[in-house]
Parts: C-alpha cells; sequence; structure tokens
C-alpha cells in the first residue's frame, strides 16, 4: 500500500475530526458544564467559542484541507505518471 | 395582548426594488441560456465557474430565506440553542468536498443519485431519487413559505395570494435560467443578500445603543449585560447531550446528502477551483451566519425591551419588523429584495436538482436514446413540477418555515449520505446493503416523525418535529444496515454472481484518481465491523429514554 493512499486516509478522517470539532464545540460545552459562563470577549464562552470556531478557526482548518488535498491530488497524478511510463 | 400588524408602509418602495432585482436576475437567466449549448451545460454550466464565483453560490444556496427569516424567528423561540444548530452547516461544503464532491467530479457525475446508479444499480437510484425529491419538494417548501411571508409583508395581500404570485415568478425564473443563470445570479444573490442583510443590522444595533455597529457579525457584548438583565435564560444551554450529539447525523450528515449543495463542487471548472471555492464558502457563510446571530439576539432583546407585541405567526419576520422599527422604509424594500434574493437562489438549486434528478436518474435511465432537446424540456417540465408541487403543499404550512426545512435535512442523511460516503470509500459497499438500508432507515425516519403515526414517535417536542430525534436513531441504523447486508451478501456467490462488483470496485479506485487498480484499496472488512459496531451502539442509545 503506498504512501499516498495512508496519507488520503490520514487526511480525510483527521479532517472530518478537525470539522466536526469546529462546529460541534456545543457539544464540549453540555458535557463539561464547568466551561460555561466564563466571559470570553464580552460574551459568556457557551456562545462565543463555538461562534467564533464555526466560522474563523474553520476557515483556517479549511485553508490547510484545500492546500493539502490538492498536494495529495498532485503527488497521485505523478504516482500515476510514474507508472504509465513504466508500462510504456 | 393585542399584536401589531406588520406592513410596508409604502409598497410602490418595495416593488421598485423587488422588480428591478427581478428584471436583474431574469437577464442574467436570459443569458446564460443562451450559452448552455447542450443538456449537460444546462445542468452543470458547462463546468466553468470560478473559485470566487462558485464560492459564493455554494454560499447563496445555503443563504436561504431560513437564514433571514426561519433562523432569527427560532433563535425567539429558542434562543441560545437554535445557534448550534446553525453553526454547524459550515461545514457542508468542507465535508461533502472532502469525502466525496472530488471523486463524484472526476467520475462526471450529475447529483449524488447519479454516483448510487454507477455505484450500486439502477434499482437502489430509483429508491434513493424517490426519496430525494420528496426531500427536495420538502426543501423548497419553506423557502416557498418565506417567499409568501415576504410579498404578503410587501404588498399587505393575503397569505395564500403571495405564496401563488411569488412563486410563479421564482418557478418561471428557475425554468428560464439553468444552472448557468442560478451559478452566475446566486453569485449576485449572495452579495445582495450579504450587503442587505448585514448593512442595515449594524444601523438596527447603532439605533439600539450598541457601539460596535461598524462590525455587526461579532461585536455586540457591550449589549450583553442588558439582554442578560431582560432576559436571564437567552445564554442557557437548556438541553441535554443527545439534543446536541443529534445534530450530527441529522443536519452535518444531513447536509452530506442533500443533491443541490454537491451540484455546487460539479460546477467548477477543476478540482483545485471547487476546493478554493469551499475556503471563500466559509468565509462569505461565517459572515452572513455570525450576522444571522445578532439579528437573532437585537430580535429576542427587541421583543423583551420595547413593548411591542409580536404575534407568533409572525416571528419569521422578526428581521423585516426590525428593519421596520429601526431604519427608513428604502432601507426595508431593499432589505426584502434581498429576502426574495436569499429564497430565490436556495428554491433555484432546489429545483435544479429535482429536475436533474427526473430528467438525468429517472428519464435518461429509462429511455437512453431521447435527443438532447427532449431532455431539455423534460427537464423544464421537472422544474416548473416541483416547483408547482412545493407551491401546493405550502397553502398549509407549519409554523415555522425552517421545520420543513430542517426535517428534509435529516431524510438526507438517512436515506443519503451513508451510502454516496460508504460507495466512495468501502469497496465492499454493494447494492443489496445500500437498497436494504436506504428503503428500512428512510421509511423509519418517516414512520417515527410526528407527522404520520403520532403514536409510534422516538423522543417528542421540536427537536422531534424538525427530525433530530429521528435521525439519531436512523442515520446510525443506515450505515449498519448497509455494512451488514453488504458483508453477509458478499459471502453468498449466488446473489453476487448477478451483477460485475469487480466492475463497482475498479469504480471506486478511479473516482479517487488512481490510474492503477489494487484491490487491497478502501477494501477493509474491520472498518466494517467497526462501523456496524459503532452504528449499532448508537441506535441502543438513540431509543434509551431521556438525554434530551
Amino acid at each position: 500500500m503506498n504512501s499516498a493512499y495512508k496519507k488520503e486516509i490520514r487526511y480525510t478522517l483527521v479532517f472530518s475530526a478537525l470539522l466536526l470539532i469546529c462546529g460541534h464545540l456545543g457539544l464540549l460545552f453540555v458535557a463539561f458544564p464547568g466551561l460555561q459562563n466564563k466571559m470570553v470577549m464580552g460574551f459568556p464562552s457557551q456562545y462565543i467559542v463555538p461562534i467564533v470556531f464555526g466560522w474563523l478557526v474553520l476557515m483556517v482548518v479549511v485553508g490547510f484541507q484545500a492546500k493539502l488535498t490538492n498536494d495529495l491530488d498532485d503527488e497521485i497524478e505523478e504516482l500515476n505518471a510514474g507508472l504509465s511510463e513504466t508500462v510504456e | 395582548m393585542e399584536h401589531e400588524k406588520w406592513v410596508l408602509e409604502d409598497p410602490m418602495l418595495g416593488m421598485i426594488f423587488v422588480g428591478a432585482s427581478f428584471v436583474f436576475f431574469y437577464l442574467i437567466g436570459w443569458y446564460s441560456q443562451k450559452a448552455a449549448k447542450s443538456s449537460t451545460d444546462y445542468w452543470t454550466a458547462g463546468r466553468s465557474i470560478g473559485s470566487i464565483t462558485n464560492g459564493l453560490g455554494m454560499a447563496s444556496s445555503y443563504m436561504s430565506l431560513a437564514t433571514f427569516m426561519g433562523v432569527t424567528a427560532l433563535i425567539l423561540k429558542l434562543k441560545v440553542p437554535f445557534v448550534y444548530m446553525w453553526i454547524q452547516f459550515a461545514l457542508s461544503i468542507p465535508l461533502i468536498t472532502l469525502w466525496y464532491g472530488t471523486p463524484l467530479r472526476r467520475m462526471g457525475a450529475f447529483t449524488p443519485a447519479h454516483f448510487v446508479r454507477e455505484r450500486y444499480g439502477l434499482r437502489t437510484s430509483y429508491v434513493t431519487v424517490v426519496f430525494m425529491i420528496l426531500i427536495m419538494v420538502m426543501y423548497a417548501l419553506g423557502q416557498m413559505i418565506g417567499v409568501a411571508k415576504v410579498f404578503e409583508m410587501l404588498f399587505g395581500i393575503n397569505y395564500n395570494l403571495a405564496l401563488i404570485c411569488g412563486g410563479a415568478l421564482i418557478v418561471g425564473y428557475v425554468t428560464i435560467g439553468g444552472m448557468y443563470g442560478t451559478s452566475y445570479n446566486a453569485a449576485f444573490q449572495m452579495i445582495l443578500m450579504g450587503v442587505a442583510f448585514v448593512v442595515p443590522l449594524g444601523a438596527i444595533m447603532k439605533a439600539m445603543g450598541g457601539t460596535g455597529w461598524y462590525f455587526p457579525p461579532l461585536l455586540y457584548s457591550d449589549m450583553v449585560p442588558a439582554m442578560l438583565e431582560a432576559v436571564p435564560d437567552f445564554f442557557d444551554m437548556k438541553y441535554g447531550f443527545k439534543w446536541y450529539l443529534s445534530l450530527i447525523p441529522c443536519f452535518t450528515l444531513g447536509a452530506m446528502g442533500l443533491p443541490h449543495l454537491g451540484m455546487r463542487v460539479y460546477t467548477s471548472s477543476n478540482l483545485k477551483s471547487a476546493r478554493g471555492a469551499m475556503v471563500w464558502f466559509t468565509f462569505f457563510c461565517g459572515i452572513v451566519f455570525c450576522s444571522t446571530y445578532t439579528m437573532g439576539f437585537s430580535g429576542v432583546y427587541f421583543q423583551a425591551t420595547s413593548g411591542s407585541a409580536i404575534a407568533p405567526t409572525d416571528f419569521d419576520k422578526i428581521t423585516l419588523i426590525l428593519n421596520s422599527v429601526y431604519n427608513p422604509a428604502w432601507v426595508l424594500a431593499f432589505v426584502i429584495a434581498g429576502a426574495i434574493a436569499a429564497g430565490l437562489s436556495t428554491i433555484s438549486a432546489n429545483l435544479m436538482a429535482i429536475g436533474a434528478m427526473i430528467a438525468q436518474d429517472i428519464i435518461a435511465t429509462i429511455k437512453p436514446d431521447l435527443s438532447d432537446k427532449t431532455m431539455k424540456v423534460i427537464g423544464y417540465l421537472a422544474i416548473a413540477g416541483g416547483g408547482a408541487t412545493s407551491i401546493l403543499i405550502a397553502l398549509n404550512p407549519p409554523d415555522f418555515l425552517v421545520v420543513s426545512i430542517l426535517w428534509a435535512f435529516g431524510l438526507a442523511g438517512v436515506t443519503m449520505a451513508p451510502l454516496v460516503m460508504l460507495g466512495v470509500w468501502w469497496k465492499p459497499a454493494n447494492r443489496y446493503g445500500a437498497t436494504t438500508a436506504c428503503l428500512v432507515s428512510g421509511l423509519t425516519y418517516i414512520v417515527v416523525a410526528p407527522y404520520f403515526f403520532p403514536s409510534i414517535v422516538v423522543g417528542g417536542g421540536l427537536e422531534a418535529k424538525v427530525g433530530m430525534t429521528g435521525s439519531l436513531l436512523c442515520v446510525p441504523l443506515c450505515f449498519f444496515l448497509l455494512t451488514t447486508v453488504s458483508m453477509i451478501t458478499n459471502k453468498i456467490p449466488a446473489l453476487m454472481n448477478r451483477f460485475d462488483y469487480q466492475k463497482d470496485h475498479v469504480l471506486i479506485d478511479k473516482i479517487h484518481g488512481w490510474a492503477d487498480y489494487s484491490e487491497e484499496r478502501y477494501n477493509s472488512n474491520t472498518a466494517g465491523i467497526i462501523i456496524a459496531a459503532v452504528s449499532l451502539f448508537f441506535c441502543i442509545y438513540a431509543v434509551l429514554p431521556g438525554g434530551w
């Protein structure tokens, strides 16, 4: 099994986890109520932290996702090109 | 207490703004239609849309009337928990692109149903298409209700007349424009609705005494102490762990099953452009979503402090009501044009998906030798028929327009997302598993909803109405059935010899971009067993009482 394949699986699982964390931080606050009602940027933590993660942090994660998966596509294309040269 | 009647004082202003925007939409649609050389161009815009235009288009299919009206209404009713429900919708396009958007684009599929046909065969695709059409009609229904409410406020006419006039205008526009029209128009509509939503919101905040009015999405913390005094429970999380957990199967996976969102990935000029569009999508989505929460916050504060009585049936109009109270009439007229653009862009995407499914996934498979011209005519009829159906159902609407939309998300999560996710990433998934999983879990979701058999409901309250309780049971059920039935039937040669399963396996390597075939890739039975075990655990957890 080549490294590009393993990378593809790893990226999919890791980025899925990161995306889910960014969009579902409410779960953290309901599971650990002690984290609630700390004031962050003038808002209760359970309100503003999920909002900021759901927008700004998500944008950063998605930026990395786009960059790394584009690089992976290039890697797979290079492998394919190498394969067709071998066949020729 | 007597409720106030909210209508635009000067309907002429509203008509000028809405009329001008419609003329513009029709012109873009007409011009785009001329550019569509074939029926494929009509559905996918020639696969030539750039990343910023596509990012705006992706965001605009989400910036529906639900964002403008439904969300703020439910923030008024549920307060902060509804915000958590909405935040996660920004995950949809990144997750779709990550899990199956790019493979489906490589394959040249129009819709997830098209993928299901290639991967699992015709019979399975017919089952999924029937569910998909129901989903899209329910989704468009929520938008139609919103359009009717805007027209009702704009012209002071009754709901039914507003629904028929507004609905007919929109269905006509979509039928004429095709995907070229919707993609280019969606980008324009996203800008229009963004400006129409965010800028007047700044003025509302300023009038309410907020000092962060120049950046409404995040700068309103100075209003928090006054809010806590007026509505002490505004920031309470209220619900239990299950409520928040069910957001994942119902809405996050639900959005992944929606065909009209995936279609935006397929219209990109190339895969890198599609991924670039995904970043733009999160940016645009974030601005408008965060502003929506601010609008909901302002609405709750207004209701608690102003002494103005808003009837529950007018909760959907809170954005318009705040603008009518705090801003001049021409601003309200502009906001109404933005709201119409919001509804228009989403209905366009919904109806295009219905048209693509009926024309490409049903008719084209039954009669593959039909001419391109006939296929285009069938597409027009399918779009118009889907629009007319949603208008007819909207004549008897639910209390809140967003309820039908959210229920549709759940059904998409139950019937489509697991089939496509495992279809792309797990070779052992086969047509027997897919058909069984889609049919059983889809019908179970419908049965346990409070609308059809009120005595057989999982959970209760609003979470049952919007499909959260049903999804927490039925999405894992679909994964469980798909994995177990597939693994069992893969061991029965008499069943597997009925079709060329090797061809399905080769397809998976191909759509991931591999030029060669390897039996080992995407073929782990251990992964199947783990998915089945985890899914079974969540099925049991879902039916256990309490936790909501």
